[in-house]
């Protein structure tokens, strides 16, 4: 691809504000994702408070078992902090290596979601339950997967030496992303998982 | 042969076919080695070619290009323009990360989509011309009406706000271009795949729950509603690229000295429907995911049968829906704000009022979903309070006309074709305004529901506000976008067939609802046989109007005399660049020295352009 680079376009102040443009951007997005799940939550509330469905029914959704994957996530997002942090310092090598271990906790994760789809007992098909159940796991189950190939990429670059502690906005993007699908973790996991009709 | 390899339009005819090929392929190969029969579902099978088509159309026109090379690792040129700006017309058939030039592609893409969608309505207002079923059969007369509102709403009056916006609003902040130009240009690409899908599903029956495809109809309907589910979803993705987008350029990248009290009300309009587009379109995304999850993997979301609820997706749909209309009209209450100040040649009467009335009517439209749910058995206790804040959303509203009053007021009027739209503007809109505080009184709204009053109390809001704004900024900005002047009396011709043909058509409407006439129905009682008639007629007076703008626009885009920088004398900061705007804009940072409506004062200045000259270019091929 020929790149016709032109230096031509004048260099515009923009107007001072505290925050970058790409990462105001993710956090705006950020919003329209939580008004996403919103909606979920929205249908699965209705169920519960208004038309009085009983949690989880003659499910067994599995809480003790998944309290273990929810610290799980919650350590990741620390781990992946602690890959800014070595940014910071400018430990290339540890940036990768706490990426690395972010992603082989997020991948733990998905796969017990996985394995859990599997011994669950029901199926989305069932019944309202079983598909707002799948539904609401499900897409947070998807968020992890992009935030794996997100976090998969971070390390590409990292490998590539891309990320300095003067340009760093993608790493640090990720990094904020992966905190917002641990923090829709814990309330999904504390209203689905822990809050069974009395 | 190269250019099957470029990212151009000739990339996606391989790509997108491609990608559906592909996603075919792992769908089959997944379904067999599962165990789910029948093995090649059809329904599904084309689903997962619609969505990875789409991808791939995207991938295709070089959406992802840029990234790509972020992906491996690969060093990025903060500096590459290589796809900006419009040096040929083919220009704007490529991916191009120009405002300028997306501003101009949205406008045109989606006035081709409003004639489409008219198209519609003239078919099924000859079917309704008389009493009886001549043209259409129930079926067709479903899918059109379905069609006509979506196409309408979804690839008309939504995006061609992000058309002017994006043309306008880095202009009017003073900034080179929007924050995010690739995602910009991205979500200009998403609407063709929007429109293909949504106008594809004809070959499928089309689909006929409304533009509201509410369950169990729609769930019951042919496969035309997976696509109405999927193109709303691509729609929606769109505009949120967009709002995130304006949000970002309008916070952020503001020249210095443009404080928030100082901002043009279009980009005010623009802030508030970008918040309310971010925080509201997950909704329906989220009520057609449910939607669709029913239809094509036999989930019960909505089937009472199953244990689900029928009624909460017109909740969830609604949630989204009625701030909806606030984002399709708001923007065009920043024109009209524009419009009318600069052609009365005066201050806006009340600025901070008119602004702040944004920002009321973008948090009210939260509270109010549930008006459209009268009549459909929720829970009663709703009732009664969201008739209040319905209600209340008629306060910013009205503070907003007699801004508009107000600035005219003793004013100089120059009766230009904008200005004419402007003013014709306030006066359908108010009706439409009353008619809606008509619809908020529960018992009224129980009465008359699902009646042509409805369809008569939109169209006053939708065409007699929505488009009037948007005719009115058209006329206004189109010596800034082409740098020639419209033809003065056929704008003034197309306004006045426009306005009288809009009110023969709409007006009787609220008649024919308060004697009872159904909406959505192909057939009609004889008594309505005449008013019908007028409808109909008066409609394809409507359609033929559109011709003489369309022509107007065309010959004098080549034939029209030189406009000059500035000819409304406007002072916001879009007026101080030469027509059109040159390919950066400014030429170096504007300053912005005082407030945008400072009409009347001697030698007032809202803002200053340093004169620098452009650096050399320096160009490696």
């Amino acid at each position: 691809m020929s790149a016709a680079t032109d230096h031509s376009a004048p260099q515009i102040q923009p107007y001072r504000t505290g925050l970058r443009p790409e990462i105001l951007g993710l956090i705006i997005f950020l919003v329209s994702e939580a008004a996403l799940f919103g909606a979920f939550f929205m249908y699965y509330a209705n169920l519960r408070v208004l038309n009085g469905v009983v949690w989880p029914g003659e499910f067994d959704i599995p809480a003790e078992a998944t309290s273990i994957n929810t610290l799980i996530l919650v350590l990741s997002s620390f781990t992946c902090e602690f890959a800014l942090l070595s940014l910071y310092k400018r430990k290339n090598g540890a940036v990768f290596a706490w990426l690395l271990a972010t992603f082989i906790l997020g991948a733990i994760f998905l796969g017990l979601q996985v394995e859990e789809y599997m011994v669950v007992g029901f199926t989305p098909q069932d019944d309202a339950t079983g598909a707002i159940f799948f539904t609401l796991t499900g897409l947070h189950g998807v968020h992890v997967f992009i935030g794996l190939v997100l976090l998969l990429l971070g390390m590409i670059r990292a490998l590539a030496g891309r990320w300095t502690p003067e340009r760093h906005s993608g790493l640090l993007a990720i990094s904020i992303y992966w905190h917002f699908v641990d923090i829709v973790w814990v309330l999904l996991f504390t209203v689905v998982y822990c809050l069974p009709s009395s | 042969m190269t250019a099957v390899l470029k990212p151009t339009l000739a990339r996606c005819l391989w790509v997108a076919p491609a990608f559906a090929a592909l996603a075919i392929l792992i769908t089959v190969a997944a379904r067999s080695i599962f165990g789910m029969t029948p093995v090649l579902q059809e329904s599904t099978l084309l689903t997962v070619a619609y969505i990875a088509g789409g991808i791939g159309f995207i991938v295709g026109i070089g959406g992802f290009d840029y990234w790509f090379t972020w992906m491996r690792g690969g060093e990025l040129d903060p500096n590459d323009h290589s796809q900006h700006g419009a040096h040929s017309w083919g220009d704007y058939f490529k991916f191009n990360t120009d405002h300028k030039v997306i501003g101009i592609q949205y406008i045109v893409f989606t006035f081709i989509m409003f004639l489409v969608g008219g198209m519609f309505a003239e078919v099924f207002r000859s079917e309704l011309a008389t009493p009886g079923q001549q043209v259409l059969t129930d079926q067709q007369y479903s899918g059109l009406i379905s069609q006509h509102g979506v196409i309408m709403i979804f690839v008309f009056m939504v995006p061609v706000f992000a058309g002017i916006g994006n043309y306008v609003i880095p202009l009017m902040i003073g900034a080179a271009d929007m924050a995010f130009p690739r995602l910009n240009a991205v979500s200009f690409w998403l609407l063709p795949v929007a429109a293909f899908t949504l106008l594809s599903s004809f070959m499928f029956g089309s689909f006929d729950g409304g533009w509201t495809g509410y369950p169990t109809l729609s769930e019951q309907s042919g496969y035309g509603m997976t696509l109405y589910q999927l193109g709303v979803q691509l729609a929606g993705a769109s505009s949120i690229a967009t709002a995130v987008n304006f949000l970002v350029t309008i916070i952020a990248m503001r020249a210095p000295g443009m404080t928030l009290f100082r901002m043009p009300l279009l980009v005010w309009a623009n802030l508030a429907t970008s918040a309310l587009v971010v925080a509201a379109t997950p909704f329906i995304a989220g009520a057609q995911f449910m939607a669709m999850f029913d239809r094509e993997m036999g989930t019960h979301f909505f089937t009472i049968a199953g244990g689900g609820d029928t009624l909460v997706y017109q909740h969830i749909f609604w949630f989204y829906s009625h701030p909806a209309v606030y984002i399709m009209i708001l923007p065009g209450f920043g024109i009209i704000s524009e419009v009318i100040a600069t052609h009365a040649r005066k201050p806006v009467f009340g600025y901070r009022a008119v602004a702040f009335s944004s920002a009321g009517i973008a948090i009210l439209g939260f509270a109010v979903w549930a008006h459209h749910m009268f009549a459909s058995g929720m829970e009663p206790w709703l009732r009664v309070p969201i008739m209040l804040s319905t209600l209340l959303i008629a306060i910013p509203t009205g503070i907003k006309i007699f801004s508009w009053l107000g600035t005219m007021w003793g004013g100089v009027l120059r009766m230009t074709t904008a200005n004419l739209f402007a003013i014709g503007f306030i006066f359908t809109f108010v009706i439409g305004g009353l008619s809606g505080v008509m619809l908020a009184v529960v018992p009224f709204d129980v009465s008359i529901t699902n009646s042509y009053f409805i369809v008569a109390h939109f169209h006053y809001v939708l065409f007699g506000g929505s488009i009037m704004t948007i005719y009115a900024g058209f006329y206004h900005w189109f010596p800034k976008v082409t740098g020639r002047m419209y033809n003065e009396v056929v704008g003034r011709w197309h306004f006045w067939i426009t306005f009288v043909a809009m009110n023969i058509t709409f007006f009787p409407m609220h008649y024919q609802g308060l004697v009872g006439m159904p909406r959505r129905v192909a057939d009609y009682a004889p008594e309505f046989a005449w008013s019908n008639m007028v409808i109909s007629l008066a409609a394809f007076v409507l359609g033929a109007s559109t011709l003489i703008f369309v022509y107007n626009m065309i010959h004098s885009a080549r034939h029209g005399k030189k406009a000059g920088a500035n000819p409304w004398g406007g002072l916001t900061l879009e007026w101080l660049l030469s027509s059109p705007p040159p390919i950066f804009n400014f030429p170096a940072t504007p300053r912005v020295i005082g407030g945008p409506y400072r009409y009347g004062e001697e030698g007032a200045k809202h803002a200053i352009v340093p004169e620098v000259e452009p650096a050399t270019v320096e160009t490696t091929v």
